[in-house]
């Protein structure tokens, strides 16, 4: 039964689902066509036509399935499950660009296109490199496409095409209908956590970093192939230097999202999912090292090679653990299954074999060196940095592996509970031995030093280094903690020796410069996270918390939130904070919270801002999503997000006809009063003045038999006095009374009746019950010298790009 | 000695070391039953019980939340936790509780939701305005 549906635009996805089969198919025959070319005895240039034609074919269709999929979103074709899935109608155009990486599917596009853009460097730069390069780096493509291709190969489902159906990937009644697109109102929207203009550049940069790391893999693995053991660690350098640099960026890019939009308090959580993309940078980190090593010296060369090998297998591995859902329980962001597990895992296999294979093939002819490195030699202390990089990623790829290990042997074990100290203690003696290694290696020369000039410069900084983490440990309240003490050492001291090297860089060797910035900014950011990780300071406490028992004081437990009351300013720490009111921006309520720092003996305010946290407030759901929002100073960040915020109601109760005015007023109280009587209310105090007889009405004409009294009543709140003057009247017989509304006060008073016979007044007072005060619950947090953080990823980064600059300006004048 | 031989040790010491700490600083999966047991925090996995009331009353205290989970093995347990409400809450799938028991009550300092991601949600929205045709 074929039911033609109404209103669904088909051709975007059939051309591209086209483009998915041609990238998948053109992918593979280049793969094919490269390694036929580089296998032939006589290579006269026929399979390279083919491979090129192939390669240029898929970078096509990559560029095609892009378009074919922008197109979708922007157009909001629901009837597609990517574009339903991932955005809305109300989406902003330039968060379009971030729906493709919302999904498993786009984010596999962004991977495969930028390594399509690499291979493309590569088709023109490699020269002799070219086939057996480009033949790793298009067997990669191969798997990155199939990732894509939602097909059913004999019974066996590949991949997961961005261009399925909404009616093919969702079963409900509705389908049967052939208009269901006409009911189909808008998509899920993108994770407002993505709506943010880091999440724009992030995960670009990210994944740029991700598809680098198998150009020096490649490399690697063709200087084995092709016996070129020795020659492609020069050509690779100044790759493994980019990819380094570009994931760097991308991951320091997450941690910052991480800090300004999220609400976790903090720039690194050691989330399974953060650990999977620090793993291959440190090794790689450590691979780029080893291999300056071998070049300088000859030595270290399987470790070099190991290195760089392993990197690439660790990307992959981490896209694994984050795409397969295997993380489940211990990962708060990571993708769900997508049924694509083993195809996964066969990724990995697939260059895991290739890699060991080869390694063990070649061993024999590997050149490795028969002397030992000099202990007073910069080789060595590059190896041995290395390898202290390499026990600290082992430590994390140990503890973020529990769930597959679990997996794998069926045991049930839990991570650690205090998961942040278990990371720490074991990075912070990493890092340091680290940071002293990048230090006084800058005064050893590859092959032989002199001892004893090498001793007075490392004792020269070492006493400068002394001398300034004793102050700057004094400055960061840090002293009483050795083990920090000793990091803030060693960081200043790589510091102070790289800037040694750099001042020498400045007056003419400035091929020095990216390695000694680089190490700086290495030594800043130790120093940045260090202090802010460990003195950061949650002034938003709360220790008067009552009535829920007494259990909670014991326990010690931190109470991190506060709550504040519209216009009830609280100290916190220095500050006197208040909460000032909000306003909605788009789907965003911004919650005003001032600031200030008043100087107790001048009574002065000296400091004044304020901070607009934010709340996505989702009515249906009855969620907020909040978002910090941070004062950053040179010195110190004081960052503040909202924990609660009261829900706002999904319609507002519209007033309409056949509702009584008096309804939303409380139970009229009835008082029998005297003049000069005085009756207390919530908050004001109401006196009985006077009485008025015979006033005037409108509209109502007396005659002399009727009644009518004003009387005057004075109302003091804490605000001001006001006089009222209800009226009550006696007309033909019938009696009225005209009442008086206070409306700042939520009061209606009424004058009812007189009683002659003991010459008292009833008066009726009604009273609104008290308006909901407005409050949040916020959290604030003081992050003490945290740009040194930020600050010194830029020095590195900086450095990276002159090494790169260096590297590739000797392998011209080679 | 040689050098290498002297480094080759201590890599395989540090290699230990961090083995052996990854396992002792691992925690186990229980239930509330084996929560009563033991002293240290533990995690455990259960389900929201949307029935029993759940607490959080910041104008009392904004640091208190106290809810029930049934765990796995069908216990159901009275959770207090130090802090606001997690967002998205009433929607979780899962919770994985790390902490332990004071009395009769959970005591988590973590908690881990699993939500459906709102993406695998297998439902579709339907306008309400729809023209019945």
């Amino acid at each position: 039964m074929d039911t033609v549906f109404i209103g669904e635009h088909l051709w975007p996805g059939k051309l591209g689902q086209f483009f998915v089969v041609l990238s998948f198919a053109a992918a593979l025959l280049a793969t094919l066509s490269y390694y036929f070319e580089t296998i032939k005895d006589k290579p006269d240039g026929s399979w390279l036509k083919i491979a090129r034609s192939a390669y240029f074919v898929n970078l096509l269709a990559i560029i095609g399935i892009g378009t074919c999929l922008f197109y979708i979103i922007y157009n909001h074709l629901f009837e597609y499950h990517y574009a339903w899935a991932h955005s809305s109608k109300a989406l902003p155009v330039y968060y379009i660009i971030s729906c493709f990486w919302e999904g498993q599917e786009g984010s596999f596009w962004l991977w495969t296109f930028w390594q399509s853009v690499l291979g493309f460097v590569l088709v023109f730069r490699a020269k002799t490199w070219e086939p057996p390069v480009m033949a790793v780096v298009m067997l990669s493509q191969t798997f990155l496409a199939s990732m894509l291709l939602g097909v059913e190969i004999l019974g066996i489902r590949v991949g997961s095409s961005p261009f399925i159906l909404l009616r093919d990937a969702v079963q409900a009644p509705i389908f049967a209908r052939p208009d269901y697109l006409s009911m189909v109102a808008d998509g899920n929207g993108l994770n407002p956590l993505l709506q943010n203009y880091w999440m724009v550049i992030h995960p670009p940069t990210l994944f740029l970093g991700f598809a680098s790391m198998i150009v020096p893999f490649a490399y690697a693995l063709a200087g084995l192939w092709q016996k070129r053991y020795t020659e492609w660690i020069s050509v690779a350098l100044p790759w493994a230097l980019f990819a380094v640099m570009v994931l760097g960026a991308g991951i320091i890019m997450g941690s910052f999202w991480a800090y300004e939009a999220l609400n976790f308090g903090g720039f690194w959580a050691w989330d399974p999912v953060e650990n999977a993309s620090l793993i291959p940078w440190i090794t790689l980190i450590a691979g780029v090292h080893v291999l300056l090593a071998y070049k300088h010296s000859g030595q270290a060369y399987f470790t070099a090679t190991f290195l760089t090998l392993v990197s690439f297998v660790l990307v992959l591995y981490a896209s694994f653990l984050t795409r397969s859902g295997i993380l489940g329980e211990t990962s708060v962001h990571s993708f769900t299954d997508l049924g694509m597990f083993w195809q996964l895992l066969v990724y990995i296999g697939v260059f895991k074999l290739i890699a060991f294979i080869l390694v063990i093939k070649r061993w024999k002819y590997m050149p490795f060196s028969v002397k030992e490195e000099e202990t007073y030699s910069r080789e060595f202390w590059l190896f041995v940095g290395a390898v202290v990089l390499g026990l600290a990623c082992l430590q994390v790829l140990a503890t973020t592996s529990i769930p597959v290990f679990n997996k794998v042997f069926g045991t049930e074990i839990a991570p650690p509970t205090q998961v942040i100290a278990h990371y720490n203690k074991w990075q912070l003696p990493f890092a340091l031995v680290v940071a002293f290694i990048s230090g006084f290696s800058q005064f050893l020369k590859y092959k032989k030093t002199d001892i004893r000039s090498f001793y007075v410069q490392l004792g020269r900084a070492a006493l400068i280094a002394a001398l300034l983490s004793g102050v700057a440990g004094y400055i960061a309240g840090i002293y009483t903690n050795p083990m920090f003490m000793l990091l803030m050492f060693s960081s200043i001291f790589s510091v102070v020796c790289n800037a040694g090297i750099l001042y020498d860089a400045v007056l003419g060797k400035w091929k020095l410069a990216g390695s000694a910035l680089a190490h700086i900014g290495f030594g800043f950011l130790l120093i940045g996270a260090m202090v802010a990780a460990a003195t950061n300071k949650v002034i938003s406490v709360n220790n008067s918390g009552i009535g829920f028992g007494q259990e909670f004081a014991k326990d010690n437990n931190p109470r991190e939130n506060i709550i504040l009351y519209l216009n009830e300013p609280i100290k916190m720490d220095k500050y006197t904070v208040t909460y000032l009111g909000d306003s909605v921006s788009g789907p965003n309520t911004l919650y005003r919270v001032n600031y200030k720092v008043i100087d107790p003996k001048t009574a002065k305010v000296t400091e004044n801002f304020d901070l607009y946290p934010n709340a996505q407030q989702n009515v249906k759901m009855r969620q907020i999503i909040a978002s910090p929002d941070t004062r950053h100073y040179l010195w110190k960040d004081i960052y503040t997000h909202v924990s609660s915020v009261p829900l706002k109601e999904e319609a507002t109760h519209e007033a309409h006809e056949g509702h009584s005015e008096e309804e939303d007023f409380g139970k009229p109280t009835i008082y029998t009063v005297k003049l000069g009587d005085t009756i207390a209310v919530r908050d004001a105090k109401i006196v009985v003045k006077a009485i008025k007889k015979g006033v005037h009405i409108n509209n109502m004409p007396l005659n002399s038999s009727d009644v009518s009294v004003a009387l005057s009543l004075e109302v003091l709140s804490k605000a001001k006095t006001q006089v009222v003057d209800p009226v009550f009247v006696i007309k033909d017989g019938n009696v009225y009374d005209f009442g008086k509304t206070i409306e700042d006060l939520g009061l209606k008073l009424r004058f009812t009746n007189i009683k002659p016979q003991n010459n008292s007044l009833e008066l009726t007072v009604l009273q609104r019950p008290p308006a909901e005060k407005k409050w949040i619950v916020l959290k604030a947090i003081v992050f003490p010298y945290i740009n040194f953080l930020w600050g010194g990823t830029i020095l590195m980064t900086i450095g990276f790009f002159l090494a790169i600059l260096r590297r590739r300006k000797e392998l011209k004048t080679a | 000695m040689k050098k290498s031989a002297i480094l080759l040790i201590g890599i395989i010491a540090v290699a230990i070391g961090v083995i052996i700490s990854t396992y002792a600083d691992s925690s186990t999966y229980g239930s509330f039953n084996d929560a009563k047991d033991s002293a240290a925090e533990l995690h455990v996995v259960g389900r929201l019980d949307l029935a029993k009331d759940m607490v959080y009353n910041p104008k009392k205290d904004a640091n208190y939340f106290s809810f029930y989970v049934k765990d796995n093995k069908g216990t159901e347990c009275k959770i207090v936790f130090t802090g606001t409400k997690p967002q998205d809450f009433e929607r979780s799938e899962q919770i994985v509780l790390t902490g332990k028991m004071v009395g009769e009550e959970f005591h988590a300092s973590k908690i881990l939701m699993k939500c459906p991601s709102k993406y695998n949600k297998d439902q579709v929205e339907v306008k309400s305005t729809a023209q019945q045709s």
